[in-house]
C-alpha cells in the first residue's frame, strides 16, 4: 500500500535537525579557517564545560590527541573529580571542526549511543553538547573503550578504515557484525523517544527521498566543480526512489574500521561512528557495507564485505539474524544512494573542507577525495546494469 | 632547472621519513599518520606535476566533446546557451590552468542544469543520458589513474600508469 503524495524535486523535504547542520555548516563556513587545537586549548575548553555542569572540583589530565576517523577531531583525557576519584575516567572527547567530510550531529550522535546501549555494544556516552552551547563546538565525550579496529600485527596502512585487512579474526568477527547489524535495524526507534530524529512515513518514499535531498544539499552547497555523472545520479536517485514500508533504524557507516575489537579474542567491545545514524530502509546498511573500497580481499581472490565474509554469506547470514529479506532491485537503487553518497562527501564536502582550511586533517581529506573517482565509476557502472 | 622539482620532492621525503618520523613519539599517532599521508601525497605529486596542465586540459576537451555530443539533443531553451558556452571552451589557452579550470566549471555548469531540467521538468532524452553516462565512465578511469597512488582504489590493478594514461591521449 503506499500512502505517498511526495513531491520527488521538492527539496526542502528533508529531516529538520539535518537541515539545521547543513544550515548551520554553510552560516559558519566563513568564519574559518580551523586551527587544530592545542591539548591547553582542550584542558581549557573541558574545564568550562564542567564548570557549566558544576562540576568544579576537577582535574583534567593525559590529554591525548588520537588518530583515526576522517571528521572528527578526538582526544582523550583523564577526568577526576572530587578526592574519592582519585583515579579519574578515561573518556574520549569527539568534536566537530569547522567543516569535515560530512557535517553532522553530535547530539544526534549521543543520543542514538545512548539508546543502544545493552543492544549492541557502544562506548558509554557520559555528556554531549549539541550545538556547542558550552564548549565552543559541537562534541561528545565518550567513555574509552579498548580495543582495536585493525590487527596489530598487520600493515596499519588503512586510511579511515579503507585498505585494511582483518586476517584470521575475520571468522571471530563476521557473525558479531552480522548481529550487530541485525540487532540494529530490529531496534524499536518509536519508544526510543529520540528527540533529534524524526522518522520518515511508512509505505513512502520519503526515507529515499529524505537522504537524497540531504546529499544532494550537500552536493550544491560545496560545489567545487560540476561533475555531470553526479547530477546525472541525483535525477536517476529522485525518479526511481522506491517505497520504504517499514522505516528501521540504519547505522549508516558500519564498515570494516567502524567497530573496535579486543585482541587476541576478537570480541566486539564498540560498534563505532553512529554520526550518520537515521531511520530509514534495512537496504540501506547493507548496500553500505557492501561498497568494494569498504572491503577486502580474501587469499583465494574471492571480495569479503567489510573483510568478513563473501558477499552472498553475509546476506545470506543477514537475512536469517534480521528475519529481514533484501530485495535486489531496492538493493541495487542503494548501492547508487551510497556511491553518490560517498562522491559528494569526498568530490563535495571533503574538497570545500579543505579549500577553506576548515578541517583540523586536510591532508587526510585530499587523500580521500581523490577516491570519489572510485565511487563515481562503480555509481555508473550500477545506472548502467539498472 | 637545479635543483628540480623532483629532486626537492625527495628531499623533502627524506626528511620527513628519516627525520621527522623517528622523533615523533609514538604517542603522537595523528601527526604520524599525518606524516604518513604527507609523504604519500608527495610521491604522487612527483608522478603527476608533470602532466598536471595535460591531465586538466584533457579534461577540458573531454567535456566540450560531452557538450557536443548533447547539443542536437538538449531542450531549446538551452540551446543557445551551451553553443556559447562550448565556443568560449573551444578558446580557452589550454597552457593557463586557471583558465581551463575555470571553463570547466561554465560548461559543466550548463551540463548540470540540461541534467536536472528545471527539477524534472523537462525529460531527460536517452541520448543525453548515455552521453552523460559514457563521459563520466571515462572521466572517472583518468582520475581514478591519475590518483592510484592512494592504493585506495580496489581495481588498481587494471588502471594503467599516469604516463601510459597521457601518452595514449585516451582511458585505460
Amino acid at each position: 500500500m503506499i500512502r505517498d503524495d511526495l513531491d520527488i524535486w521538492d527539496r526542502s523535504e528533508m529531516e529538520p535537525r539535518i537541515r539545521h547542520i547543513l544550515e548551520r555548516t554553510a552560516r559558519l563556513r566563513h568564519t574559518g579557517p580551523y586551527r587544530p587545537k592545542t591539548n591547553a586549548e582542550v584542558t581549557a575548553m573541558l574545564t568550562r564545560f564542567f564548570a557549566a555542569h558544576d562540576m568544579t572540583d576537577i582535574v583534567i589530565a593525559d590529554v591525548e590527541r588520537m588518530s583515526g576517523g576522517a571528521s572528527k577531531e578526538q582526544f582523550a583525557f583523564t577526568l577526576s573529580h572530587g578526592a574519592k576519584e582519585a583515579q579519574g575516567e578515561r573518556l574520549v572527547l569527539r568534536m566537530d571542526p569547522l567543516e569535515a567530510i560530512a557535517q553532522t550531529c553530535r547530539g544526534r550522535e549521543g543520543e542514538i549511543q545512548v539508546a543502544m546501549a545493552g543492544h549492541v555494544p557502544v562506548a558509554p556516552v557520559r555528556w554531549f553538547d549539541a550545538d556547542g552551547d558550552l564548549l565552543g563546538q559541537p562534541a561528545v565525550i565518550l567513555g574509552f573503550v579498548d580495543g582495536v579496529t585493525q590487527p596489530s600485527d598487520g600493515d596499519g596502512r588503512a586510511v579511515s578504515g579503507m585498505g585494511g585487512h582483518l586476517g584470521s579474526l575475520a571468522d571471530r568477527l563476521a557473525p558479531q557484525y552480522v548481529d550487530a547489524l541485525a540487532k540494529t535495524h530490529r531496534f524499536d526507534w518509536s519508544r526510543a523517544h529520540l528527540r533529534y530524529f524524526q522518522a520518515p512515513r511508512a509505505h513512502s518514499r520519503q526515507a529515499a527521498i529524505w537522504q537524497v535531498n540531504w546529499w544532494s544539499g550537500v552536493w550544491w552547497d560545496c560545489l567545487v566543480e560540476p561533475v555531470p555523472a553526479i547530477t546525472l545520479a541525483e535525477r536517476w536517485l529522485r525518479e526511481n526512489a522506491p517505497v520504504c514500508d517499514r522505516p528501521v533504524l540504519v547505522h549508516g557507516d558500519l564498515r570494516m574500521g567502524n567497530f573496535l575489537f579486543e585482541e587476541p579474542s576478537g570480541r566486539f567491545t564498540a560498534v563505532l561512528d553512529w554520526e550518520l545514524a537515521h531511520i530509514g530502509d534495512y537496504h540501506e546498511d547493507i548496500a553500505w557495507t557492501m561498497q568494494k573500497l569498504f572491503g577486502s580481499w580474501g587469499d583465494d581472490g574471492t571480495f569479503l564485505v567489510s573483510g568478513l565474509l563473501p558477499r552472498n554469506a553475509f546476506i545470506e547470514r543477514y537475512q536469517a539474524a534480521s528475519g529481514n529479506v533484501i530485495e535486489p532491485e531496492r538493493l541495487r537503487y542503494y548501492e547508487i544512494l551510497n556511491a553518490y553518497k560517498c562522491a559528494v562527501m569526498d568530490l563535495g564536502q571533503a574538497m570545500r573542507a579543505t579549500i577553506a582550511g576548515n578541517n583540523h586533517q586536510e591532508v587526510v581529506l585530499s587523500w580521500l577525495g581523490s577516491a570519489g573517482a572510485v565511487f563515481l565509476s562503480h555509481m555508473i557502472q550500477l545506472i548502467r546494469e539498472s | 632547472m637545479l635543483p628540480s622539482i623532483d629532486l626537492r620532492i625527495a628531499n623533502i621525503i627524506k626528511a620527513l621519513e628519516q627525520v621527522v618520523q623517528p622523533a615523533l613519539a609514538p604517542r603522537e599517532r595523528l601527526a604520524r599518520d599525518q606524516v604518513n599521508l604527507c609523504i604519500g601525497h608527495l610521491r604522487m605529486i612527483m608522478e603527476q606535476w608533470r602532466w598536471a596542465v595535460a591531465f586538466e586540459a584533457r579534461s577540458l576537451d573531454a567535456m566540450i566533446a560531452l557538450a557536443d555530443n548533447i547539443l542536437p539533443s538538449v531542450e531549446i531553451v538551452w540551446h543557445d546557451e551551451l553553443a556559447s558556452a562550448l565556443d568560449r571552451g573551444w578558446w580557452v589557452d589550454r597552457q593557463d590552468l586557471a583558465a581551463v579550470e575555470k571553463a570547466i566549471v561554465a560548461l559543466g555548469g550548463v551540463i548540470d542544469r540540461i541534467i536536472l531540467g528545471e527539477d524534472g521538468k523537462y525529460p531527460l532524452t536517452d541520448a543525453v543520458r548515455q552521453a552523460v553516462l559514457d563521459y563520466g565512465e571515462a572521466q572517472a578511469a583518468r582520475e581514478r589513474a591519475w590518483f592510484a597512488g592512494t592504493g585506495l582504489d580496489p581495481d588498481r590493478a587494471e588502471l594503467s600508469s599516469i604516463a601510459a594514461m597521457m601518452d595514449a591521449g585516451v582511458v585505460r
